[in-house]
């Protein structure tokens, strides 16, 4: 049987801010009742988890951004913004959970096997290289795709968070070495993610944004990852595959009006498993989902399919709006490259 | 026929700064002859109704906009799921064009001493358009 790394959870000490905030620590809590559904047992691997290093988060993040969010925390924190706090010791929660990405990474490496999944706080996909934003300090699995492209190695990540991870997408915007997919509710938070969105010019093509209408249903959010997405995650081959598994676009969540039930995302998971190109290349990076026990259900759902382990999950949804948009989005989209094409020349 | 009138766009997050920035605006706007467009950019937590600072809306704005000595007609309320510095970039760009972006100093979640979360540094870096920093002058009349 197929080993769960699971590298967490992290955060649940070091970062709160209070109860009427959305992404607190009981949100691990939660996801771990869902690891525990599965009922795996011995399957389970718990990965040993060390703070991401200067060195590591520099390969995403800048210095001066690194330095003024330590010296935020170390002066006692505060509100960022309207969304997004630190704590004193948010600093630490951020490296750790940063460190626990690279820690499954480093595990599945060292087994040759598995699936890897990392529940930690503060998410990271808004994080961009000198901002916090949208709850996120660090950018987790920004930090674990580059540890693995610094090796030359390509690495695919999908984010089917219900927000567009603008952090992750900047980051990459000009690395040919990363293909970043994302699903996501549009228009919403944080308000890029449009499909005219297609890289910078030395790797064109390798942002594939896929925004869909409040109300879309699990068969629209499958529909683009497997029908639209798929030739291009076909033809970039990936050595990785790293998820941003959010589950707020589950219609259950508080925060985004998709319709997903906990069901679309084992089907999501399944599709998004035959991009892996070996056994022990696939690790799941928590982002949102703020709805205790929708959270705990999506994760025994996703985790369940990829390791044919759980309960049966709940029906997968269909017929919501969205599915022509997307047709039309492919246009708009594959005129942007042509464009970015056109602009550097031959 | 289309008002080919340049723009001037403003944010609003419903901070005593943002009010201020709102009354420089709109006198700017007059001399430029422009319209004068009010952005505020919904967040997550006010996106779920979760914001602590509770509901932002145009009323408090506009009326700063029109006592300035703008036409009520020339002022218009925007709001737009998103993140404000990227939410006022964006209306930098076709179809909006705004000649002018304006700030105020500090937003309402931002801290004094850090650069963390600054709004308005950050459009100073990336705007491709004049960016005003409106700072805070004392409580808006």
């Amino acid at each position: 049987m197929t080993t769960l790394v699971v590298a967490g959870p992290t955060g649940i000490a070091e970062h709160d801010g209070g109860s009427y905030h959305p992404e607190q620590p009981a949100r691990m809590f939660a996801v771990m009742d869902g690891v525990r559904a599965l009922g795996l047992d011995d399957d389970v691997v718990y990965a040993p988890v060390s703070d991401a290093t200067h060195a590591e988060l520099s390969r995403v993040h800048s210095p001066a951004y690194l330095a003024e969010l330590e010296a935020f925390c170390a002066r006692g924190g505060g509100d960022i913004d309207p969304d997004t706090y630190a704590r004193p010791d948010s600093w630490l929660a951020a490296r750790r959970a940063a460190g626990a990405g690279l820690a499954a990474l480093a595990e599945l490496d060292r087994r040759g096997e598995g699936v890897a999944f990392v529940p930690v706080r503060p998410p990271g996909h808004h994080a961009t290289a000198d901002r916090a934003m949208g709850f996120c300090l660090v950018n987790n699995v920004a930090v674990a795709a580059a540890s693995r492209t610094a090796l030359g190695e390509r690495v695919l990540i999908v984010d089917w968070d219900v927000h567009h991870g603008n952090g992750t997408q900047a980051i990459f915007w000009d690395d040919p070495d990363v293909l970043y997919v994302s699903t996501h509710q549009h228009p919403l938070f944080p308000g890029t993610g449009r499909p005219d969105e297609v890289g910078g010019p030395g790797a064109p093509g390798l942002t594939l944004n896929l925004p869909l209408p409040p109300g879309a249903t699990g068969d629209v959010v499958r529909s683009a990852i497997d029908e639209m997405a798929r030739p291009a995650m076909e033809e970039f081959a990936p050595d990785w595959v790293l998820v941003s598994c959010g589950f707020d676009a589950h219609q259950a969540d508080p925060l985004g009006e998709l319709e997903l039930s906990s069901g679309d995302f084992a089907e999501l998971a399944r599709v998004v498993a035959e991009f892996v190109p070996r056994p022990g290349r696939l690790a799941l990076f928590l982002e949102g989902g703020y709805n205790p026990g929708s959270l705990a259900t999506s994760v025994e759902a996703t985790l369940g399919a990829l390791l044919d382990a759980g309960g049966r999950p709940p029906a997968p949804t269909s017929g919501g709006p969205g599915m022509a948009q997307l047709q039309a989005d492919r246009t708009e989209r594959l005129r942007a490259i042509d464009r970015v094409h056109t602009e550097v020349g031959p | 026929m289309t008002d080919q009138r340049v723009v001037v766009v403003v944010g609003y997050d419903g901070s005593d700064d943002a009010r201020s920035a709102v009354a420089w605006a709109a006198t700017a706007a007059l001399a430029l002859g422009a319209r004068l467009r009010v952005v505020h950019a919904v967040g997550l937590l006010e996106h779920a109704g979760m914001a602590g600072h509770g509901h932002v809306d145009g009323v408090l704005p506009l009326k700063t906009a029109v006592e300035a000595g703008l036409d009520p007609a020339d002022v218009e309320w925007h709001v737009v799921d998103g993140d404000p510095c990227g939410a006022l970039l964006r209306m930098a760009e076709p179809p909006e064009s705004a000649v002018l972006l304006v700030v105020g100093s500090r937003g309402a979640g931002a801290h004094a001493g850090t650069l963390l979360g600054s709004t308005s540094l950050e459009l100073a870096e990336h705007a491709p358009v004049p960016v005003t920093i409106v700072p805070r002058s004392g409580p808006p009349g």
